[in-house]
């Protein structure tokens, strides 16, 4: 029998995936339904916004911005 | 035409589609704004059958390459009760005949048949003074743009109002709507408040109605949703600067009438006045002529407001952005994405940053909706070259916001455990016919789709096949 499943489709970059299935796995597997290839992925949808603060924060995290300081430099 | 308001009549059921099909007003409005162009083509050559028409007979209109565009008119004229399905005992054969209440009405209304007084009754000359077109125009735009400040203003951390109070009413729907959230006692806009401040008058006016409609339905005042819908499609077909009567309105239009007032789309001299004059924003309802901003670019300016309400906004290509105008409101809308630096009496200036769009970004406004609000308000001197707004800017913009977005998400429904390959081509071809596919797996028979509701229909008939 055919089946429907809700859910969000989140289409990201290898690397982004990676991070993504990382914070998955920290919480128990709360946020993903299913991985479904290299750049697909199929999340629950109550869940979609509070996985995407998880990644913005975790990039903070990771990924210092060389650009930021000298943006707000230039500015002023 | 705004495409929520066809959403919304999407939903509704059949009995209500009945009774708004009953006004002839209701069913031209529909029919001119609503539908696509080749729904309309099909309702107009089906309007004077006598008979029903044969699905095969219907089939032979069009060139199968345009397969998709037929399925798709035929849908929306399913999905709105305009057009019936009836299958034949005999032959099996699928017919089509438009819904008897519909095209009474449109008949009636293409003919100007028929005592229905939906087109709305003009007052009788009396020898007040009328109001002016110019008058009804400064009142609109004036309630318009005090909700619209009321908003943004918050937001952004401006005092005061541009016009008056927007009233408690109107608060409330902002707020219920979503479009604004209060936030420690401070009001705050939302993600769809972005949205809908930067959408241009006309579908910012239908996605108001939209949310008030639901607003009256949950309150539960016995106002009926085909009276308040009717009477919204009854003032898109009345003439700008005419009184009409009061008299012949149901109570639920009367209590309408108020609240209509506050937005700014109807001008009642008093609160209880037996004429009322609709404005430029309900003329404009169901037609392709834009509300007040746009009718005022084509130099019928409103003195006063004339040079803030075409372009003022100069983009230059070191991202320094200058805009012409005094309005609080297009100021509030600037400094959304815009670091601002200084004011002038009569210009603004500062400039796009990366962080300023990143923080637009996060709250909710896309890349293409800035530019699309820079494009529309370029100065006239901008609108010399095209594009209007330097492309290492668009660019840019857009890139900016990638940054922030990294990943793309589509709200939808994953297909799967298909029992046979024929079954899952099957669907997939349909769902891509469609344009509802996103994403598909062969070797798993899996496919996600943002649509469901016109592939359930395909899933049941391969579900009876198989029993």
């Amino acid at each position: 029998m055919v089946k429907a499943v809700r859910g969000v489709m989140v289409k990201c970059d290898a690397s982004i995936k990676a991070m993504l299935i990382d914070i998955d796995n920290k919480n128990h597997n709360d946020f993903i339904i299913e991985d479904l290839d290299e750049e697909h992925l199929l999340v629950k949808e109550g869940k979609i916004m509070a996985l995407k603060n998880r990644l913005a924060q975790m990039m903070k995290e990771r990924l210092k911005d060389p650009t930021e300081e000298i943006e707000s430099g230039k500015e002023n | 035409m705004s495409s929520q308001a066809l959403e919304y009549l999407e939903q509704l059921p059949l009995q209500t589609h009945k009774k708004l099909y009953e006004q002839p007003s209701t069913v031209l409005a529909i029919f001119r704004c609503m539908l696509p162009h080749l729904a309309k083509s099909i309702v107009m050559a089906m309007l004077y059958m006598p008979m029903p028409l044969s699905s095969s007979d219907l089939d032979a209109w069009f060139r199968p390459s345009a397969s998709k565009l037929q399925k798709d008119s035929l849908y929306i004229l399913e999905k709105l009760h305009i057009l019936e399905l009836k299958q034949r005992d005999t032959s099996r054969q699928i017919e089509y005949s438009l819904a008897p209440g519909f095209s009474k009405s449109l008949r009636q209304a293409l003919e100007g048949s028929g005592t229905h007084r939906s087109f709305g009754v003009p007052a009788p000359q009396t020898g007040e003074r009328k109001v002016t077109i110019q008058e009804l125009d400064d009142y609109a735009q004036g309630q318009w743009e005090s909700l619209l400040f009321y908003m943004v203003g918050g937001t952004v951390g401006f005092q005061g109002s541009v016009g008056g109070d927007i009233g408690q009413g109107t608060k409330t729907l902002l707020e219920g709507g979503g479009f604004v959230a209060k936030n420690h006692g401070k009001i705050g806009i939302t993600r769809t408040g972005f949205m809908f401040v930067l959408q241009d008058t006309n579908a910012q006016v239908w996605s108001l109605l939209i949310e008030y409609l639901k607003y009256v339905d949950n309150l539960g005042l016995g106002m009926s949703e085909t009276d308040v819908l009717s009477f919204l499609f009854m003032l898109g077909s009345l003439e700008l600067g005419q009184d009409y009567s009061t008299a012949t309105l149901s109570p639920t239009q009367t209590i309408m009438l108020d609240d209509l007032t506050a937005f700014g789309i109807v001008y009642m001299s008093h609160k209880n006045a037996k004429t009322f004059y609709p404005t430029r924003l309900a003329t404009t309802l169901t037609s392709d002529s834009g509300a007040l901003s746009t009718t005022n670019s084509n130099d019928v300016a409103a003195p006063g407001t004339g040079a803030t309400q075409k372009g003022f906004i100069i983009v230059e290509t070191n991202y320094r952005l200058y805009a012409y105008t005094s309005s609080l409101l297009q100021i509030a809308v600037l400094s959304l994405f815009t670091k601002l630096t200084t004011r002038f009496p009569n210009l603004v200036s500062g400039k796009l940053t990366r962080a300023s769009i990143a923080r637009a970004v996060q709250t909710g406004i896309s890349s293409s909706q800035i530019i699309s609000y820079l494009d529309a308000h370029a100065h006239p001197q901008m609108q010399k070259s095209i594009p209007f707004i330097p492309p290492t800017v668009t660019d840019q913009i857009r890139l900016w916001e990638l940054e922030g977005e990294r990943v793309e998400t589509t709200n939808g429904y994953m297909i799967k455990e298909f029992s046979s390959e024929k079954e899952y081509r099957e669907i997939v071809k349909y769902a891509d016919d469609l344009g509802v596919l996103v994403w598909k797996d062969d070797s798993e028979k899996k496919l996600f789709v943002d649509r469901i509701d016109q592939l359930q229909e395909v899933l049941k008939r391969q579900a009876n096949k198989r029993r």
